[in-house]
């Protein structure tokens, strides 16, 4: 079976080889005759409606036939007009310049305009074309001229969603790539930040940017990233989800081996700290990598509040994550197993609630969480006004009704409510998900085997996250293997002054963040601020 | 063996968590009564004598496990047979300590469960710790070093909280004289847990800063034998020497004396945690250790290979070892001890050393007579 | 699917779901023709207060009791599933009863089941039921506390922290008691006073004056497992000093010729007992310290005088001797070490304890040369430093 399967795999890649064969059968370069290139772009484009061909004389006085390709929506109309303005109505090519050096010409003269590129394959042509730039070919010039002017309506740079915080900046990324990068860049105003831009997708062509330090991001991890990205063969990329299952270390695992975040804020955080983001077009969630287990316990506000508060906040996440964990498996565990490790007086009014229920602990607790797992689920993707009628059923329905039915005791209900407020309780929605499902699996060892097997349970998942790594960094490191310098910044944060070094990845040079003197003192001694590496 | 390398403070750990293990939760060399404390720190000395008898090993063939350098000792087929020996031993020992955790656990908490169910589940996780490798172990290791010792920490804290430490059980020292003492020592707690650090011959290899295996074997040792020395004088001083040497876990009854605040009471889990933690490391370096002796004697490259036959077998082995618990334990301490620790712990391992000690001191003569006479 | 049939048919080995247990909260155990009689007193969920969301409100009675006999209590124990629907479950058993009859004849037995069974705690308190067997002791009902165990173990530990006539001893003490051969076992006992068939009823807990009581009563001595004697009032409360167990408690002082004239309060106390050998024979000394206050005068003194502090101090030093001696004679008497003082001389001359401890009841205890010496201290003298009253 195996091998079939194998064999399969490669008449399908093949296959994909020569699909991509035939595209490059418009490897052929622009022809200099301008009525037969642009009969190439309508039959190539299928006569879309959205694929403009403007026609129009070149030049102040005898005017050379010309033609400027776009794709309306996705170009900067504005520019469109400059250009045109410029190129028709002020430009005068001197007739000392043959056709040919028309285009030179242009490219030289016409100011209107920022990045400009002289193409001569048709590939690169309708790359240019269909990613928003504005394309001008002129008759008798085997050459077009593709003028950057990517624009059209985008969303507005807003608040972030997923990750909202009381102090910090307010803008998230949008689904711009440009916009994104522009935003980071304004964080980190150096000229080390260095960006790779790289296409992936057969089909949609989709531009994925590498965004990091050079100098303080580890050279081994950016050529695993680059070499990893390279690899992606897919016809389509529309999310950085794609990206991110398609280069994750470990596949079968609940737990995210890669961070992604919708704010400017975090990224330029983890730029500093030497790891490296990607950012996908048409998507505001940028991707981190390499990530450790920890990051999902730590949010950008951490560093913005006091040290102690910082590091109360992130005890109490440890904390929650745990809670949502293994509430409901405990539960089951004591009162179906251990009901002496539970107090006289509250077994006792355990029991009394579960007179009347007719299930097992196991399978009340499963209801309950099932039943959860739909509202949540339902609340999501609803509207918002019918989502509100959704959390009224369930609080009422469920929560009231079924208690007062006597199908199941309230202190499932408190148990099962408990969970649900720590699962929204814990910052990264990624990882929560993971341990819901943990959590399913810890309720069935519980009802096999009580406390011991929610302990299994808790080895096994502590030993699998052990041998998960991103990009090569142990998951859980700073934790495990210890890093002793790195754990001011884990479960606790040190006060700012002492966070010197950058957590340690693979083979960084550079890991001093800061002199050892930042601590802040009285005025009468000169204190120095800020970090310059 | 793997491609791996594990950082001092890694061994450290995972040598305590080994020396803790089982040694916790059972009634550790309580023949001693109220001296017992005494009895684990002597065990502890001359546990940490015979470490340095490993240790004298390991500095002579720094590269390889101990059925590798067996056979560069005594030659190939003397040294293949005392391979297989140890293999065979810490297969046997890790098939020993699950039966110990599985009728442990069986006692206290799960009466109705089939041991074989209990010991299967463990036996498990055990067998994907080790096919994962030493690497994870010791990370999973680091992790739980600090939940045990927070445990531990909590323990002790509410145990003196409730007010139940009372010193004069521990009297009177030394009752019998240092006889008792040294009988328990040199029946019990020298090979249980200090000598089984022979396990440690075959992790040393991986060891990153090779000149630190010293101090970490010491220092393990040293530390394990203190907290195991006050857990158990803190079981009599809570319990009393009477009840503690007829108890089967001493530690639980310990736990389950503690009442503060009202509500703070029966916390058995606490001893759950100890229980399973202690014991997962323990069965797993032995098994850990097993398999990688078994996939170097026959030239196994991926010991992966091996760990599903083997964690069949150790299964298998742990509930055939013995048909009831006072068996099994009656054979723990005579049998085993005289036929298995005594000989592998102690004999071969010092022959070992006397061996390599002469062909190192030949060889070494042999080279300077050589390079002499390339001068002359 | 598989995985759920198993885990709802076979998987579930050591499982009990919580409507499918007995809480059995109090057990007495007595003896009647040889054979053990047990009894059960098992809580019902439903009907405890504070639980009465469903199932019946709390119309029922909070606890039922259940007999059954045995020649072992393990048999006995498990016979009782004739009577009781569910599996009885004895972790969260608190209190143990025997009955009078069986402590005279001997208790050394029972406790290897409860010490062996991994569900019962040996944190549960032991009394003895004077003048009854335990059955009748745990049949009453009770108005405050719902389920008379409680009831019966909140009293103790209560009157033991303020008053310290009686204590609160564990089933883990009395088995170390039971084991060691310097110290002999003392417990509290309990009465049942007034109409006991009504004490069944719901009646007994609608009543303000209830018909049947449980009163705490003198502490139990025993020797060798037996009990021998019942010691109440000043000499219970010796034994408590004795004992380093008196938190608080308030003694009676004469003042002039006023008997029974000032109450002193302790707040705090201190006992320690040490052993030592003089010219081969043991002697042990006994060191009181008390702290506390002036509760009430019924005569005038001016406490704001500092000798008239220090009067009432040596006072209070005797009268607390009194109560010491008084423990002392009656154990002595009855050759019983329930101090433990024996155990003492072993942690501190083991050698020399090994030729006294066969005869330690009969040659040295009754005989030991016991010195007391008793610091008691004023601290304070409530709101108020002379009374109204001249």
């Amino acid at each position: 079976m195996w091998f079939q399967w194998k064999k399969q795999l490669k008449k399908t890649t093949k296959r994909n080889e020569q699909s991509g064969q035939e595209k490059n059968g418009i490897n052929r370069t622009v022809e200099s005759e301008l009525q037969r290139n642009i009969e190439t772009v309508r039959n190539t484009t299928g006569n879309s409606v959205d694929v403009v061909i403007r026609r129009f004389l070149l030049g102040k006085e005898e005017g050379i036939p010309a033609a400027l390709l776009f794709v309306s929506g996705i170009v900067d109309e504005e520019m469109i007009h400059q250009f045109l303005l410029e190129s028709v109505v002020q430009l005068t090519v001197p007739s000392s310049y043959c056709r040919e050096e028309a285009l030179v010409y242009i490219e030289q003269k016409i100011a209107a305009a920022g990045k400009m590129k002289r193409i001569k394959r048709w590939s690169e042509l309708f790359l240019a074309l269909m990613s928003g730039e504005v394309i001008l070919l002129i008759d008798g010039v085997p050459e077009a001229l593709s003028v950057e002017a990517k624009g059209g309506e985008r969303r507005a740079i807003e608040e972030p969603v997923t990750q909202l915080s009381i102090r910090g900046p307010r803008e998230g990324f949008t689904e711009s790539l440009a916009t994104n990068v522009a935003m980071v860049r304004r964080r980190i105003q150096n000229p080390h930040l260095w960006l790779e831009a790289i296409t992936i997708g057969e089909v949609t062509q989709t531009n994925v940017s590498i965004m990091y330090i050079k100098g303080i991001a580890s050279d081994e991890i950016v050529e695993e990233v680059r070499r990893r990205l390279q690899r992606i063969r897919i016809d389509g990329i529309l999310e950085s989800g794609y990206i991110e299952q398609l280069i994750e270390d470990q596949t079968f695992t609940t737990f995210p081996t890669v961070y992604h975040t919708e704010r400017p804020d975090s990224v330029a955080a983890n730029l500093l700290e030497g790891r490296i983001a990607i950012f996908v077009e048409g998507t505001p969630f940028v991707l981190i990598a390499p990530t450790v287990f920890i990051q999902f316990f730590q949010v950008v506000e951490d560093y913005y509040a006091r040290f102690d508060i910082a590091t109360a906040l992130r005890f109490l996440r440890v904390l929650v994550f745990f809670i949502s964990l293994v509430a409901p498996s405990v539960y089951i565990a004591a009162t179906t197993f251990h009901q002496e490790m539970i107090p006289t007086q509250l077994v006792i009014a355990i029991a009394a609630q579960r007179e009347s229920v007719p299930f097992p602990a196991f399978v009340e607790a499963l209801m309950m969480e099932v039943t959860f797992e739909i509202l949540r689920e339902a609340g999501v993707r609803l509207p918002r006004a019918v989502g509100q009628a959704v959390s009224i059923v369930g609080a009422l329905v469920i929560g009231q009704a079924t208690v007062e039915a006597g199908f199941v005791s309230s202190a499932m209900v408190i148990v099962v409510s408990i969970t649900a407020i720590a699962s929204f309780a814990t910052p990264s929605f990624a990882i929560a998900i993971s341990a819901r499902l943990i959590r399913f699996l810890l309720m069935v060892l519980a009802a096999l085997f009580g406390f011991y097997g929610i302990l299994i349970g808790i080895v096994l998942m502590t030993l699998h996250l052990c041998s998960l790594r991103s990009f090569g960094v142990p998951y859980m490191s700073p934790l495990a293997p210890l890093i002793l310098s790195n754990i001011r910044d884990t479960l606790v944060r040190f006060p700012m002054w002492a966070l010197t070094e950058r957590p340690r990845l693979i083979n960084q040079t550079n890991m001093v963040r800061q002199g050892n003197d930042q601590r802040p003192k009285p005025p009468n001694q000169p204190e120095k601020e800020g970090d310059n590496h | 063996m793997e491609q791996a390398r594990l950082s001092a403070r890694q061994l450290f750990m995972l040598a305590i968590l080994f020396e803790h293990g089982s040694a916790m939760v059972i009634p550790l060399g309580v023949d001693a009564r109220q001296d017992v404390w005494i009895a684990i720190l002597c065990g502890m000395v001359f546990g940490g004598m015979l470490f340095l008898v490993y240790y004298r090993l390991f500095t002579y063939y720094p590269a390889v496990p101990l059925t590798s350098y067996s056979q560069q000792i005594v030659g190939p087929f003397f040294g293949k047979g005392i391979a297989l020996i140890y293999v065979l031993y810490f297969l046997y020992i890790a098939a020993r300590v699950l039966r110990d955790f599985g009728e442990l656990l069986l006692t206290f908490a799960y009466p109705e469960t089939p041991l074989f169910i209990l010991n299967a589940v463990m036996m498990i996780t055990v067998m994907y710790a080790t096919y994962k490798g030493i690497e994870v172990l010791a990370r999973t290791g680091e992790l739980f070093f600090f939940s045990l010792y927070l445990t531990a920490f909590l323990g002790l804290a509410l145990v003196m909280m409730a007010g139940l430490i009372d010193v004069h059980r521990l009297q009177p020292v030394l009752e019998e004289g240092w006889k008792r003492v040294f009988k328990v020592v040199f029946t019990q707690t020298l090979y249980v847990p200090f000598g089984e650090m022979v396990v440690f011959t075959m992790l040393f290899p991986y060891i990153h800063q090779p000149e630190k295996a010293k101090i970490v074997g010491c220092l393990s040792m040293f530390l394990s034998g203190i907290n195991l020395a006050v857990m158990m004088a803190t079981n009599i001083a809570v319990l009393g020497a009477d009840t503690v040497s007829r108890s089967t876990f001493p530690l639980l009854n310990t736990i389950q004396e503690i009442r503060v605040a009202n509500f703070l009471e029966r916390l058995d889990v606490l001893f759950m945690i100890a229980l399973v933690v202690g014991g997962f490391f323990k069965i797993s370096l032995f098994f850990y250790a097993g398999v990688i002796g078994t996939a170097d004697l026959f030239r196994v490259k991926e010991h992966q290979r091996l760990v599903y036959p083997l964690g069949l077998s150790v299964l298998l082995l742990s509930i055939a070892i013995a048909s009831n618990f006072s068996e099994h334990i009656k054979e723990g301490l005579n049998i085993v001890t005289v036929y298995m620790h005594v000989p592998l712990q102690i004999v071969l391992p010092l022959l070992l050393l006397i061996v390599a000690a002469i062909r190192h001191r030949s060889s070494r003569f042999f080279f300077t007579k050589q390079e002499k006479s390339k001068r002359g | 699917m598989t995985l759920v049939h198993m885990m709802l048919l076979s998987g579930c080995w050591s499982k009990k779901e919580l409507t499918d247990l007995a809480f059995v909260i109090a057990v007495g155990v007595d003896k009647k023709d040889g054979k053990y009689v047990l009894t059960l007193q098992v809580v019902n969920p439903g009907n405890v207060a504070g639980a009465t969301q469903r199932g019946g409100g709390s119309s029922g009675l909070p606890v039922t009791l259940y007999t059954s006999t045995g020649d072992t209590l393990v048999e006995a124990s498990r016979k009782a599933s004739k009577k009781i629907s569910r599996l009885t479950y004895y972790a969260h058993t608190n209190l143990v009863v025997i009955g009078e009859e069986l402590a005279r004849d001997g208790i050394t037995e029972i406790f290897d089941a409860i010490e062996r069974n991994p569900q019962f705690r040996t944190t549960a308190s032991v009394i003895v039921a004077r003048g009854r067997t335990a059955e009748e002791l745990l049949s009453v009902l009770t108005p405050i506390d719902k389920i008379p165990a409680n009831q019966i173990i909140k009293t103790l530990e209560m009157t033991e922290k303020v008053w310290g006539e009686n204590l609160n001893v564990h089933a883990g003490e009395v088995i170390e008691s039971l084991s060691l051969a310097g110290k002999e076992v003392v417990m509290s006992g309990f009465r049942l006073d007034g109409n006991r068939e009504t004490g069944k009823k719901t009646k007994n807990v609608q009543s303000i004056d209830p018909y049947a009581r449980l009163r705490a009563e003198a502490l139990a001595v025993f020797k060798k497992g037996k009990l021998v004697s019942w010691m109440g009032g000043e000499e219970a409360r010796g034994v408590l000093w004795i004992l380093n167990k008196i938190h608080q408690t308030a003694l009676n002082i004469g003042w002039k010729e006023k008997k029974e004239a000032v109450s002193y309060k302790v707040v705090r106390s201190k006992t320690e007992v040490t052993a030592k050998m003089s010219k081969g024979n043991p002697v042990i000394s006994v060191v009181i310290e008390a702290e506390g206050d002036v509760g009430e005068t019924l005569a005038p003194i001016d406490l704001t005088n500092p000798t008239q502090i220090a009067t009432l101090e040596k006072k209070i030093r005797n009268e607390i001797q009194k109560e010491v001696q008084k423990a002392i004679r009656h154990a002595q008497r009855e050759k019983s070490d329930i101090f433990g003082f024996g155990e003492i001389i072993h942690r501190t001359y083991p050698k020399e304890w090994k030729q006294m401890q066969r005869v330690w009841d009969e040659q040295y205890f009754p005989h030991l040369p016991i010195s007391i010496k008793v610091d008691a201290f004023v601290r304070r003298t409530g709101l108020r430093n002379k009374p109204y009253f001249q």
